[in-house]
């Protein structure tokens, strides 16, 4: 396998480190996945298998199934890359949108267990335990700086059905706070981590 | 109940995949594909989303780029939609699965023969659709699964308690405190009422753990399981109650039986 990848396919160090052009490299890659290269599929893997991996074991908690489910996305993403179109937004965020998709229908199917519940309370933050690239430890601060300047309530509410992946009602039920305001909490956190993360 | 207004402010939790399936879901939905502003939101939302999403980037375990890529090449893809057919559709949402999915079960149910019948089945498909991949994937899930519950069955601390229901039938319980886990089998229960399904939960001590709703059991003539529980904590009673069909969220009525798990 590793004979028949072409020399150009190699990620290479320069991308990892400037965000528009990653951005645009991973369009490429994406493409060329769409057409059946396995050599671009590898890149996307290397380029996108922790966030992948790391969202979803944040959500399903469990390690063994959040290796599981991580793979069925990945291999969605192949699978499914001729149906990416980038008008709809980034290739990056296709991927994390079917990544966050699956872990929730996991959790939900598989009800909470009780490690999901007894951190259910607690707010979790992206933590630090990959040593990564420059660009992903400057993105990670720049999210945790974002959503520290949220209100308590809109932060709560926003991790806890991201990263918690509880349903509104779930997470309006968890609080006490009624349907409504959750929905508007989550509305207005994310207006102001649009704006705060600069997503136009 | 429907007004646009309202179902404006729901782009938000939409796009954290956030909102219950049913009518509401399916309600918003019909509303994004006429409203352009929703549309253009719930991009933004997204890639907000993702960026948290990136965020929470974790070094994945090392088998899991093998195994991804031992099935890639064998991996048909989806053939390309045309542009009216991509435009037409927003964001298509899956549905989530049902309780517990029930193909990894029955795989597990009768392991070998399914395996078998399985991979005859992905072979008669592989010239059509994509089947086989996806047998494949729900087989590795229903390998993984058997072998969790092997683990549990054959741990050192490994206990079996076996009870009678208050309707009839028994339970088997084996339960592996130091794995946390317990398997649950089932024979002789009765046939419930239509609209009723068996729902199964963890106890936990009052005021100190919750109760935890761990899925709805299927049945077929009277046997289930086996049935993998995770995250048991120390004190948890594992029980079973008669529930409206889809489940609730907490037992609504007494268990009709419930087993101390040791710890």
């Amino acid at each position: 396998m590793e004979g028949m990848r072409p020399r150009e396919m190699r990620v290479s160090e320069p991308d990892f480190h400037r965000p528009e052009g990653s951005e645009q490299y991973l369009e490429g890659l994406l493409a060329r996945v769409a057409r059946g290269d396995q050599a671009a599929f590898e890149a996307v893997y290397d380029r996108l298998a922790g966030p992948v991996y790391g969202l979803i074991h944040k959500v399903v908690r469990d390690a063994a199934q959040s290796e599981e489910v991580s793979q069925e996305v990945l291999l969605e993403v192949w699978r499914t890359a001729t149906r990416f179109d980038p008008a709809k937004g980034s290739a990056a965020t296709w991927v994390m949108t079917i990544a966050h998709r699956r872990a929730v229908d996991r959790v939900r199917a598989a009800a909470a267990t009780a490690a999901r519940e007894q951190r259910s309370a607690q707010v979790p933050m992206p933590h630090d335990e990959v040593a990564d690239t420059v660009e992903a430890s400057i993105d990670r601060e720049r999210v945790r700086r974002c959503l520290d300047g949220l209100t308590e309530p809109q932060r709560e509410s926003i991790t806890l059905a991201y990263y918690g992946g509880y349903s509104y009602r779930q997470v309006s039920s968890l609080l006490n706070v009624a349907l409504s305001t959750i929905k508007t909490r989550i509305r207005d956190g994310l207006l102001r981590m649009r704006d705060c993360l600069g997503v136009n | 109940m429907a007004l646009r207004s309202e179902l404006h402010t729901l782009t938000g939790v939409y796009a954290l995949d956030a909102l219950d399936p049913g009518a509401e879901l399916d309600r918003f939905e019909r509303h994004l594909a006429r409203c352009s502003s929703c549309t253009s939101e719930l991009r933004g939302f997204r890639e907000t989303a993702a960026r948290l999403g990136m965020a929470a980037a974790e070094r994945p375990p090392p088998t899991l780029r093998g195994s991804v890529m031992a099935v890639v090449p064998r991996t048909r893809q989806l053939p390309a939609i045309d542009e009216h057919a991509r435009h037409a559709r927003t964001g298509p949402r899956r549905r989530p699965m049902p309780l517990r999915r029930p193909l990894p079960r029955l795989a597990i149910a009768g392991a070998a023969l399914s395996l078998a019948a399985a991979v005859v089945l992905g072979v008669l498909y592989v010239n059509t659709n994509n089947q086989l991949g996806q047998v494949r994937r729900q087989l590795t899930a229903a390998q993984a699964q058997l072998q969790a519950i092997t683990a549990v069955r054959t741990a050192l601390d490994a206990r079996v308690i076996t009870k009678p229901t208050a309707i009839g039938g028994t339970v088997t319980v084996v339960t592996s405190p130091s794995r946390r886990q317990m398997v649950l089998t089932a024979s002789g229960l009765p046939r419930l009422a239509v609209g009723k399904v068996y729902q199964l939960w963890l106890i936990g001590v009052p005021h100190v753990h919750p109760i935890r709703a761990e899925g709805v059991l299927a049945t077929h003539h009277g046997r289930a399981g086996p049935v993998l529980i995770s995250g048991v904590l120390t004190g948890d009673t594992f029980g079973i109650t008669v529930e409206p069909k889809g489940g609730t969220a907490q037992p609504t009525v007494q268990p009709i039986v419930g087993v101390p798990l040791p710890s």
